[in-house]
């Protein structure tokens, strides 16, 4: 028993000194906030003139949003005259802080004239090179192939809602024949409804969905044959881009933004394979897409139908910062409401195109204009008052605690110290890893935390007391103590770890910085408190030293 | 010196012995009336004059100065010191590009003011820095903190506070855990009540404060409530009135409540006074008041307002107990550990392990003689040996008694 308190102290003890000894030996000091320390600042300007001030409190909110998505925590943003500026805590490098606030491209919706190339302009055509079966641009048409498939069996020549009949107008739920192009199945539950499917049905569903053509999974690997003529990229303002599958298509000039969809409203669920639904905005952005969607849905000549068979339709790519992020074939000409995209997504590839749909929600493209390096704002004496104002009210806790608890506050004087720089090693290696800095919050938090330390000191110390005012010794009085006491501060401890966590991953800002270190500091108490002064208490309870002493100011039985 | 069990014949004697007595249960009105003050107080303020929120929250005004050998960050303060503007809630920032101090601008963000006091400041600046209006930079800023970080923030903290009430209707109770969200609501809206009625500027700082008074509440009640459900279980075979229970709880952690107070408090007010008073860091100055504050609330209601509400709550509930509440004498043993029983020990006849004295003390003391020493079912507060009563729940009683 006693070799193993012996064991948990001194590895504790090592463990700790040989952290922090690393931590500071190599620099990684925990990162200090724009309060403190400054860091860089970025001033973005809209790219054309005539952008209110409502668009831009819209992109500032946008901004911080995707900044905090890519991991750069507490931003500063704001709007200050016609630009917005950017500050980035703990960001020395001003290139740096260029390249993590390029966030702001707009998402531009472009209908799909061509497979491949863009020789033929904006006429329709039929399929590029057609060949069932063979050659690597069968990739298309092995996309395709069930779809036509499914297709031949329908026998409604004038299918124009395929996916009204089994959702009641009413039904907000997504449908379960999301019709992927690869899977038949949905298509054949369909069937025998089909034909009874009536117009009106067809103007208003309620639950939209588009299928997002992966063909990365079909395109044989050597596609080598095939160079994409990128040489031909304009015409009639067609151009030729490259999707993220490496899938090369001709698009036609943007004919809507990502204004359409309503803000931060594309969420990913799990509908037969991952499914992104997007609301769209009602009224203008509505109109857009269902224009858009007509013609796409009807084949006409701005958006031919890709593919052969009655099921092809024209696909509509969503073009982020020239490469189109995903493009579905439009399966209805008017959406009401939402629209909802399927197709052999993984779960990531379906939360990057929710993410880039609710970010292509800025009304404005803006530019970054300059980078500067910004100095504390909280002035540059705050973080050393703080820490001499700091350092000098835990010594005046230590000297009332010595006094107060006399031979055993040794315990608490040590135990701190562990703690305190169990807390340094922990604040540098998640600063480190995470982007979350040190604000002047977070430093007087930690101040605070070790109030709440201490706490757990004097809960033991003082049920040491009832122990031995009635008459135990100090050897035994310890352990039971212990025991009570690990209950009680586990308890309340884990309620602060609980609040750490959920502020921590539902918020955003400041208070995530907060829960962070709110987090660091109690699990760093109950880490000591464990490994650390459980040991110490007892080993020093029992040994010849404490003997014939007054540990507490009262009288021992021994 | 003194026995262990002696009790000690002053005030601070008895509590640093954790000796005290003192009927918490039965001041409870006092606490209920200081709470209502307070959230009454603080909500009229909240809603007569609202809160002053600050540059992050409100957005502002901002200068754009440029930075030379005479004027800097601490010029800039002097200008708007000369102006009447506080520096707490203002930004000066200096801001240059890497490696080139020829474009150096120092940026001035204060908090919104009327237009002649923003040309004076324009005017001032230029003077200040030796150039002219013109170069001047001028521009309303928007807020930092959008209304979507409140939003989110408020959602995370309603998850909050429901998941920690799972948390201690589970581990304790669910009447614990109204007394505790009700203790730490006083506790904010202490804080909060500070910051409206001195129409104190709210910073995100502020904002970070409430939230560690908010946990650090949380944390306080807790302590003390699971001493109170130790003490239940020690007590549940012999009927104690509920209040009964919480007062001797309280009276037990009240050392280590006031230690904790000490040591928490010590820093915070270190900060406030040598820090923001001595040091003249001003920006700590509101955040580590609001902190001191909250935190003394904090103490005051885990014991004032959460143990008498969880009381009240308990009062009616379980089986009647049998006689009135322990007051004076009789809660003093009861807090010292001897233990309550249901009977009156016949205090002529030591029990068999009499052998710390403490028999001896609660001979010593002056018997409670009110004429109804006739009712056998009366109990009295009697010394047991301590250990008996200390870590382990009395046995249950084998038989029924009469």
């Amino acid at each position: 028993m006693t070799r193993r308190l012996w064991v948990s102290l001194i590895a504790t003890t090592l463990l700790v000194v040989i952290a922090f000894g690393s931590n500071v030996s190599t620099g990684n000091n925990p990162k200090l906030g724009l309060d403190l320390q400054g860091g860089a600042s970025v001033i973005l300007e809209p790219v054309e003139s005539g952008a209110t001030s409502e668009d831009l409190v819209v992109v500032r909110s946008l901004i911080r949003d995707e900044l905090e998505r890519t991991g750069i925590a507490e931003p500063d943003v704001r709007v200050q005259g016609a630009t917005i500026v950017v500050d980035l805590p703990g960001v020395k490098d001003t290139q740096e802080a260029l390249d993590s606030v390029d966030v702001s491209g707009i998402v531009e919706l472009r209908p799909v004239v061509n497979f491949f190339e863009c020789n033929t302009g904006a006429e329709p055509t039929d399929g590029v090179s057609i060949d069932p079966n063979a050659t690597p641009a069968a990739g298309t048409l092995g996309l395709e192939v069930p779809d036509a498939e499914s297709v031949k069996r329908r026998s409604a020549p004038d299918d124009t809602a395929p996916d009204t009949d089994t959702a009641p107008d009413t039904d907000t739920e997504p449908d379960t024949d999301t019709e992927p192009d690869t899977d038949t199945e949905p298509v054949e539950t369909d069937e025998p409804v089909e034909p009874a499917d009536d117009e009106p049905a067809g103007d208003e569903p309620v639950d939209d969905v588009l299928t997002d053509d992966v063909l990365a999974d079909l395109l044989p690997d050597d596609d080598a044959p095939i160079v994409p003529d990128l040489s031909a990229a304009t015409l009639n303002g067609n151009e030729l881009l490259i999707s993220r599958d490496g899938e090369p298509l001709c698009v036609g000039p943007a004919q809507g933004s990502g204004e359409v969809f309503e803000r931060q409203s594309a969420t990913v669920a799990i509908n037969n394979g991952f499914e992104v639904s997007v609301e769209l905005r009602a009224g203008q952005g509505e109109a857009t897409w269902n224009n858009l969607s007509a013609q796409c849905f009807s084949g006409a000549a701005t958006c031919p139908i890709q593919g052969v068979g009655n099921g092809a339709r024209g696909r509509l790519a969503i073009v982020l910062d020239d490469v189109i992020q995903s493009a579905p074939s439009v399966n209805q000409p008017a959406f009401n409401g939402a629209v909802s995209i399927t197709g052999q997504f993984d779960q990531s590839e379906a939360q990057d195109l929710a993410n880039i749909l609710n970010r292509g929600a800025f009304p404005v493209e803006m530019e970054a204009q300059e980078a500067r390096t910004v100095s504390a704002s909280a002035g540059g004496d705050s973080l050393r008052a703080a820490i001499i104002a700091g350092l000098l009210g835990v010594a005046l806790v230590l000297t009332f605690l010595l006094f107060y608890y006399r031979w055993i506050a040794l315990v608490i004087l040590s135990g701190l110290t562990i703690w305190g720089l169990t807390v340094y090693s922990a604040a540098a290696f998640v600063s480190g890893a995470t982007n979350y800095s040190l604000s002047l919050a977070g430093v007087t938090g930690i101040i605070v935390a070790v109030g709440v330390t201490v706490d757990s000191y004097v809960v033991f110390f003082e049920r040491m007391k009832d122990e031995i005012r009635n008459g135990r010794t100090l050897k035994n009085a310890a352990p039971r103590s212990f025991k009570m006491t690990w209950r009680t501060i586990w308890s309340a401890d884990l309620v602060s770890v609980i609040g750490a966590a959920i502020l921590f991953w539902l918020s955003v800002g400041s208070v995530r910085g907060f829960a962070l270190f709110l987090g660091i500091t109690t699990l760093c108490d109950l880490f000591v408190c464990y490994f650390f002064t459980r040991p110490a208490v007892l080993l020093l309870a029992r040994s010849k030293f404490m003997q014939g002493r007054r540990a507490f100011g009262l009288e021992v039985a021994s | 010196m003194s026995r262990p069990d002696h009790i000690a014949a002053s005030g601070p004697g008895r509590l640093y012995r954790g000796q005290t007595a003192i009927d918490f249960f039965g001041r409870r009105m006092i606490g209920a009336a200081l709470a209502a003050i307070v959230v009454v107080v603080t909500i009229g303020s909240l809603l007569v004059q609202g809160l002053n929120l600050g540059l992050d929250f409100e957005g502002g005004q901002a200068w754009d100065v440029p930075a030379n050998d005479s004027f800097d960050v601490s010029d800039a303060e002097q200008v708007l010191d000369d102006n009447g503007i506080s520096i707490t809630g203002s930004k000066i920032q200096r801001r240059e590009s890497t490696g080139d101090e020829s474009d150096a601008i120092v940026s001035v963000q204060i908090e919104e003011v009327s237009e002649e006091q923003a040309e004076t400041l324009t005017q001032a600046f230029a003077d200040a820095s030796g150039s002219t209006v013109n170069d001047v930079g001028f521009s309303f800023t928007s807020s930092s903190w959008g209304s979507e970080i409140t939003e989110k923030a408020l959602r995370a903290l309603v998850i909050f506070l429901i998941i920690v009430a799972i948390f201690i209707s589970i581990r304790f109770e669910w009447r614990m855990a109204v007394a505790a969200l009700a203790a730490m609501a006083h506790d904010v809206l202490f804080a909060v009540g500070i910051y409206t009625v001195f129409q104190f500027e709210v910073t995100p700082a502020t904002v970070i404060a409430f939230l560690t008074i908010l946990g650090y509440s949380l944390y306080d009640t807790i302590v003390v409530f699971d001493r109170v459900q130790e003490n239940e279980g020690k007590y549940a075979s012999v009927r104690m009135p509920y209040a009964d229970v919480v007062n001797i709880s309280m009276n037990q952690v009240l050392m280590r409540s006031i230690n904790t107070s000490i040591s928490s408090l010590l820093p915070v007010a270190s900060l406030l006074l040598i820090g923001s008073g001595l040091l003249g860091a001003v920006t700590l100055r509101e955040f580590a008041l609001a902190l001191l504050v909250g935190m003394i609330s904090g103490i005051y209601s885990s014991i004032f307002v959460a143990a008498p509400l969880l009381a009240t709550l308990r009062a009616n509930t379980g089986r009647a107990s049998r006689r009135e509440r322990l007051t004076g004498e009789d809660l003093r043993a009861a807090v010292i550990g001897a233990g309550v029983t249901g009977r009156v020990v016949d205090s002529s006849t030591p029990t068999a392990d009499d052998d710390d004295g403490s028999t001896l003390a609660a001979r010593s003391r002056p018997k409670r003689d009110d004429g109804d020493d006739s009712d056998l079912v009366k109990t009295a507060a009697v010394h047991q040996p301590a250990e008996k009563i200390l870590s382990h729940p009395p046995r249950p009683r084998k038989k029924k008694r009469r």
